[in-house]
């Protein structure tokens, strides 16, 4: 043994590098990368993904730890003149925003008002997931976070995160206790928006740089410089009215989108359960529809005249924009 | 007597050589509170702790760990599956093709080596990345990166050469 050892430590430079193992390697990243290709991702890819955060994520948290601790110290003097400066804002804020609570109230009343007439039963709005996160990755290739929440804490693929500003993401990869947020500057990222002023819709396209542009506008969009974007919920993927960002123009006259979650670290992270509106139930074959011969009773209650299947999306719409719709009011 | 000694230095060595390539790992996607857009380009440090430990004791550094390294690297930071381990491993191949290997006292060799293969990794992580996403993706960042591993491994060299000689003539 020990003479064998000697031989291997004996031999530091004439290297044990064995070829045969380097190219059964390279062969198995090089299937790794077409399994993990973003177009056609294999399942069992997603699940292996998942399964290897849920394992890394306690440590990854207690790496974060101290990062975290690190960030808070600092000059004592610097930390009171940023203070004294957002006391200030807040302040301001504040005192603007006693207003727009007055006008939220008078509309919360009257949606519950008219709820009321319309005989609507909207559902309770869920509590939201708080989450850190604990890896951050730039780069050419992804925009993603892994925070450490997952199924066991309620969430699902798909859900929209935010930070206090507005919409990072949504989630993707979700395992037991994690999941990975995919940012909307992610080159994979595609929602549906639309400018809060005219509601003009567009597709906001993350390409990885700071900025996602907005594509799918049209001839002649009704959009200006500063328009407040949010999501339209016109793609079920996010719900409608979540704060997204402002519109800008490039240089090269194409609009895009300063994110308002980039105002600050995307550290802390709330999900948002969020159920899609399901798609309608296939028409019945004609041959099951009853005959259309029974004429409509001039007595009939109006309650039963609409057809049922009319019914569903309209309920389905106010669940959308009522029940899981996270307040909106927290963009700038 | 010298049977001994080595058996007994071949766990640190071992330990040492997990810690620092789980440190460089976590280094790379630890969250640095930065706001997005505006990230810190983290060097591949992976790749130093890997070249650093294949001069130092290379029969430790197999084919099966620069894998492995540069899997974990993809899945904490979520990039495309098999990425950085095909980087890595192309980088030592084409770095090994050479028959002598540099010894640790070589400062400027050893750079000139490492320069080479941080040179291969980026631009095999660019080829498969792109592959991967299905466009070319823009190469800004990850240059940048791989400038600033090569502005910080100096630094490491130096350590490391130094560390090197003081055992040698101890």
């Amino acid at each position: 043994m020990a003479q064998w050892r000697s031989a291997r430590q004996g031999a530091d430079d004439a290297v044990r590098f064995s070829r045969t193992l380097l190219l059964m390697f390279m062969a198995i990243s090089a299937i790794l990368i077409a399994a993990d290709r973003t177009e056609d991702r294999v399942e069992a890819v997603t699940v292996f993904r998942a399964a290897f955060n849920d394992l890394s994520i306690p440590v990854l948290e207690a790496a974060a730890q101290p990062l975290r601790g690190l960030y808070n110290i600092g000059p004592w003097w610097r930390r009171q003149i940023e203070l004294a400066g957002e006391i200030r804002e807040l302040r301001q804020e504040m005192s603007e925003l006693r207003a727009w609570r007055d006008v939220a109230l008078n509309y919360s009343e009257q949606m519950r008002r008219q709820q009321e007439l319309l005989n609507l039963d909207p559902p309770l709005p869920r509590q939201r997931i708080t989450a850190w996160a604990v890896t951050e990755t730039g780069g050419p290739f992804v925009r993603t976070r892994l925070v450490g929440v997952g199924t066991e804490d309620g969430v699902a693929p798909g859900y929209p995160a935010l930070n206090i500003y507005g919409v990072v993401g949504r989630t993707i990869d979700v395992g037991a206790r994690s999941s990975r947020i995919l940012l909307l500057t992610d080159l994979n990222s595609r929602v549906s928006v639309m400018a809060d002023r005219s509601n003009a819709r567009a597709m906001l396209v993350g390409d990885n740089t700071d900025f996602p542009r907005l594509d799918y506008l049209g001839r002649a969009p009704d959009l200006q410089e500063g328009d407040r974007i949010v999501t339209s919920g016109d793609d079920n993927i996010l719900p409608r009215g979540l704060p997204v960002g402002e519109a800008v123009l490039d240089r090269n006259g194409a609009w895009r989108v300063v994110l308002y979650s980039s105002a600050t670290p995307i550290d802390l992270i709330w999900i948002w359960p969020f159920t899609p509106v399901e798609a309608p139930v296939d028409e019945a074959p004609a041959d099951s529809v009853p005959p259309a011969a029974a004429p409509p009773q001039l007595g009939a209650e109006p309650e039963q005249a609409p057809a049922s299947d009319t019914d569903v999306p309209v309920v389905g719409a106010s669940q959308n924009d009522t029940g899981d719709e996270p307040d909106s009011g927290e963009g700038r | 007597m010298r049977a001994s000694l080595e058996r007994n230095s071949t766990w640190p060595v071992l330990t040492a050589m997990a810690l620092t390539l789980a440190l460089s790992l976590l280094a790379v996607a630890a969250p640095l509170r930065l706001p997005e857009g505006q990230g810190f380009p983290a060097p591949f440090f992976p790749l130093i702790a890997l070249f650093v430990w294949s001069v130092r004791h290379p029969h430790f550094v197999p084919p099966w760990l620069i894998f492995i390294t540069g899997l974990f690297q993809d899945l904490l930071t979520g990039g495309p599956l098999g990425m950085w381990a095909l980087s890595y491993l192309l980088a030592f191949a084409i770095a090994r093709l050479r028959s002598t290997e540099p010894s640790a006292r070589e400062f400027i060799l050893l750079i000139a080596r490492f320069s080479v293969m941080t040179g291969i990794a980026t631009l095999v992580a660019w080829i498969a990345g792109s592959l991967s996403i299905g466009q070319p993706a823009d190469p800004t960042s990850l240059v940048t990166e791989a400038v600033i591993t090569l502005i910080v491994f100096p630094a490491f060299c130096w350590l490391f050469a130094r560390k090197r000689e003081r055992t040698t003539f101890s």
